[in-house]
């Protein structure tokens, strides 16, 4: 068969095919299945039989773009955002119990041994802070501010600003960093430990800069910690699988590892975003008294671990 | 055949074909993005300034606004508007899933919060070397992702049938050698005029003619190919 008869039997197909694609509109044409199915067949015609490279060129970009209409309409799925945050997160975070436990001890242990040390041998404070950079903090957990935890008159709505911009990206880092074999993830949560280890015994000193930072630290501490140790167990649960896939090839190993963990990432993002919103307007307020802060920071921290606990169970997965 | 494309096999029975885009074309798209992002950034601090003054809310809602331009701009991008960001469809990229379709919150969430990964140690080297060792120059990123980044495919118009009078051929060609003639003829009007003429002289030993005259021999084999 010539080309131009070819193409004179085919037109009204491409042309409805063209027409279809036009429309960005999601369709409801349930003739679409059977009309691409002529399509591909009028494409595997025009290249075997070696018509014009523009027309299978062109027919080639037709069959693209079918193929992801037809292929590429997301399957409606309600609520799975809930569902993930509800019952997935929970349930694989459970899963992953022994990574959990291994950045507790990363962060936590590191925490309360820098933080014994300094307790006992003060002097020790030093060997990982300045005096300058201690001072400064004592400064802003002293009971005499308005705004504690702050350097200078700084406003709710910018340090909330500050919050999410840093310590969402930490939370970002730390999962990314995970995939080197966890270790880049791992010092992030030791670092950090360290860190909290050290100011936290610092100011305990003191009793009454210890009562203001302790009432300012609890309540989004419930939040921001798990939600950065939760970034560090899908971080390492990735860098875990690059070391031993399994079954799998390491590329599928990492792709099912990864479609694993994700809702473990989302939730820890909010998590940390979470706790920006307590630290930027509740935390360090000074109207509040302490004995609210701790009775509401106890409650979080009951309400993170149960959720933890028991959130999600007796469900099926998805 | 030798080039860069990669052949899918959809359950059609059919070959379809995309282009993965290399290295140095993505880090051109990037760097787009990058002083694009730049730009919007210094005019919104410029804005917040002015319009707020020097006050600390302004500064706040800056902070906010920066964190979510920071990290949501590539993967809204690629959500919404078909796996282009401004700098990919610049550079007439785009990310597609492994299968050839669209991707999706987590594909793009996932690439993009790794392009950290391949950032590292500096420099995006790391994801350098990765796209260079993978044959479909994937980083890290688009590994976990079970994404790729291809040319976006381009499409040229479709024309008509040769018009004119028919000739038949000499003697009869291979089906090669007829889509050869054929894909000459209509790229032809892309071609500088000398360089055409210097194609219809090679074509010497089938129409025995030289310059204009051959040019118009095998327009009339291809008008006898087609119809």
């Amino acid at each position: 068969m010539k080309q131009a008869l070819f193409e004179a039997q085919h037109e009204a197909l491409w042309q409805r095919v063209a027409t279809l694609l036009a429309d960005k509109q999601p369709s409801n044409e349930t003739q679409l299945p059977a009309l691409y199915r002529q399509l591909c067949q009028s494409m595997a015609l025009a290249r075997q039989r070696g018509y014009s490279p523009l027309l299978t060129e062109h027919l080639h970009g037709l069959v693209l773009a079918m193929h992801r209409k037809l292929y590429g309409t997301p399957l409606e799925r309600p609520m799975t955002l809930r569902r993930w945050l509800g019952v997935e997160f929970p349930r694989r975070v459970r899963q992953e119990w022994r990574l959990l436990l291994l950045v507790c001890l990363a962060f936590w242990g590191v925490a309360a041994a820098v933080g014994l040390l300094v307790w006992f041998q003060p002097h020790w404070a030093y060997s990982w802070m300045d005096w300058q950079e201690l001072t400064r903090y004592e400064s802003m957990y002293s009971p005499s501010k308005e705004h504690i935890g702050r350097d200078g008159s700084d406003d709710d709505v910018m340090m909330f600003g500050f919050y999410i911009w840093n310590n969402v990206s930490i939370c970002f880092r730390t999962f990314a960093g995970g995939l080197f074999g966890g270790i880049p993830a791992l010092f992030s949560l030791v670092f950090n430990g360290m860190h909290f280890g050290v100011i936290a015994a610092w100011l305990s000193r003191d009793p009454a800069v210890a009562e203001v930072f302790w009432s300012f630290v609890i309540t989004h501490a419930s939040f921001e910690i798990t939600g950065l140790l939760l970034s560090g167990v899908a971080g390492l649960r990735l860098g875990l699988t690059l070391i031993r896939p399994g079954r799998l090839s390491r590329r599928h190993a990492l792709i099912s590892a990864s479609r694993h963990i994700f809702p473990v990432l989302v939730g820890a993002a909010l998590l940390t975003a979470l706790a920006a919103f307590f630290e930027g307007f509740w935390s360090a307020s000074s109207l509040i008294p302490p004995m609210t802060k701790f009775i509401v920071g106890g409650l979080c921290w009951a309400m993170v671990i149960g959720f933890f606990v028991f959130a999600g169970r007796g469900q099926h997965a998805a | 055949m030798l080039d860069g494309r990669l052949a899918l096999l959809t359950p059609e029975g059919i070959r379809l074909s995309l282009t993965p885009a290399g290295p140095v074309r993505r880090a051109f798209a990037w760097t787009i993005d990058f002083v694009l992002w730049l730009i919007a950034v210094f005019v919104l601090a410029i804005a917040t300034r002015f319009v707020m003054g020097d006050s600390n809310l302004g500064e706040g809602l800056f902070l906010v606004v920066l964190f979510l331009s920071y990290w949501g701009y590539p993967i809204l991008c690629e959500v919404y508007a078909g796996g282009k960001t401004l700098g990919k469809r610049w550079m007439g990229l785009e990310v597609v899933r492994e299968d050839g379709l669209p991707v999706g919150w987590r594909e793009s969430s996932l690439r993009n919060l790794l392009l950290v990964a391949d950032f590292l140690p500096m420099m995006y080297a790391t994801g350098l070397l990765c796209m260079l060792f993978d044959h479909r120059f994937r980083r890290l990123g688009d590994l976990v992702a079970g994404t790729l980044v291809i040319y976006s495919p381009k499409t040229r118009a479709r024309k008509a049938a040769q018009s004119g009078e028919a000739h038949p051929l000499p003697f009869p060609l291979t089906p090669e050698q007829q889509r050869a003639l054929i894909d000459l003829v209509e790229r032809a009007e892309h071609l500088p005029p000398s360089r055409c003429l210097e194609l219809a002289d090679l074509a010497e030993p089938l129409t025995g003619l030289r310059g204009e005259a051959s040019l118009a021999r095998l327009r009339a084999y291809v008008a006898g190919l087609t119809r």
